[in-house]
């Protein structure tokens, strides 16, 4: 009897162990050891509430196949609409540096679509037809 | 629900790694008294190793004595050597150039260790021979396998997660930041997908995966058929018996 219940109360400890480790909230934390892409800030926020077209969590998961989608509604069918497209991802997010260089698709991690692309070393061809650098950059150029 | 993996996965490592090198240490000291290597076998120790590589790389024997198996075997091995080497991007910062080039290959690669897969898994099923022989740890082992690889594949085809989250907490887990792990991205098929890779690290040093370190230490295919040329004594018996090792 007195083993029985001994593992009862075990069991329940246990339990109660793994429940707080799954309810444990989950906060974002920086961190010196482990690398972390570190893309820079866009110009500005698609509005109040939001500050891309679409949820953080949502576009970090999804913006190749909105990218997609919107080039097939262009192309295809001649809809073009700016919410999801390149140029405008592009204008937003590709920042200069200090001297108003803007950082190159090849190399380094400044670029915005780079920064994370070489940390999951997943490659685009987007840019070998695109301008990786925002409209009134490649004008003056 | 980050320190709940973090946790399973160092226990999952340990025992893999613990396990693993207990069974290599069990096999190469474990008794092989007997000349035995199955005919026709190699004459000289370079014979042996390309015979061992032959067996491992082609499944030599396997491939003579049932093609059909060896399809089916050989498109989930090899699979998973590609879909194995493209996961190797959440463990390296910066990733390896050839990493980025095979990278691509494995999302392709998974639908072929599906096939094989599934063949393996009806060959268990269909044939009255090999069903009769099966244990649940048999099923438990390719359907395992099969999770681990429809939840990857789903994750690259239909439901993406945030690779980029998923590898910043690996490198967290493998860096030991201890408690300051980096948050896991709580999607479905990823939670799945690592629970099953964590059982699957459990279960390996108990289970008939033990073939890929076992392969080499196989008596029948790892000895020298030299039993004219020298006498073959094993070593406990030497140890034990001769006074004189001749």
């Amino acid at each position: 009897m007195k083993i029985r219940y001994l593992l009862n109360t075990l069991g329940q400890l246990g339990i109660g162990i793994l429940f707080s480790l799954v309810v444990q909230a989950d906060e974002p934390v920086t961190s010196q050891h482990v690398p972390i892409p570190d893309p820079p800030e866009a110009k500005q926020h698609f509005s109040a509430e939001q500050a891309c077209v679409e949820p953080v969590d949502i576009i970090r998961r999804n913006h190749g196949q909105f990218l997609k989608h919107q080039r097939d509604q262009t192309m295809h069918n001649g809809v073009r609409t700016q919410q999801h497209s390149l140029v405008e991802c592009i204008n937003c997010h590709v920042t200069p540096d200090d001297k108003g260089n803007y950082p190159s698709i090849h190399e380094g991690t400044q670029h915005f679509c780079r920064s994370c692309h070489a940390y999951a070393a997943v490659t685009i061809d987007c840019f070998q037809c695109h301008a990786s650098k925002p409209e009134q950059a490649t004008a003056s150029q | 629900m980050t320190t709940l993996y973090a946790i399973l996965l160092y226990v999952a490592t340990l025992i893999f790694v613990l396990g693993l090198a207990y069974r290599i240490y069990e096999y190469a000291s474990v008794p092989a008294p007997l000349k035995i290597p199955t005919m026709p076998a190699p004459l000289t120790r370079k014979g042996v190793v390309l015979r061992i590589l032959g067996e491992v790389v082609l499944f030599q024997s396997l491939f003579r004595s049932n093609k059909w198996i060896w399809l089916f075997g050989m498109m989930f091995h090899l699979a998973l050597w590609v879909v194995l080497l493209r996961h190797l991007r959440y463990f390296i910062e910066p990733v390896w150039t050839w990493v980025v080039l095979v990278q691509p290959l494995g999302k392709y690669a998974s639908f072929v260790l599906f096939i094989g897969l599934v063949g393996l898994l009806i060959r268990r099923i269909v044939v009255e021979r090999i069903r009769y022989i099966s244990n649940p740890s048999d099923y438990l082992l390719l359907i395992l396998l099969l999770v681990i690889g429809s939840s990857g594949a789903m994750m690259t085809f239909v439901k993406h997660t945030d690779i980029v989250q998923l590898k910043a907490f690996i490198l967290s887990v493998m860096y030991l930041e201890l408690f300051h792990w980096q948050p896991l991205p709580l999607d479905m098929p990823l939670l799945i997908h690592l629970a099953a890779v964590i059982s699957l690290m459990i279960i390996f040093p108990f289970s008939k995966l033990l073939h890929a370190p076992g392969v080499f230490f196989s008596p029948t295919r790892n000895q020298v058929d030299n039993a004219r040329e020298h006498r073959h004594v094993a070593r406990w018996a030497i140890e034990k018996f001769e006074t004189s090792s001749t």
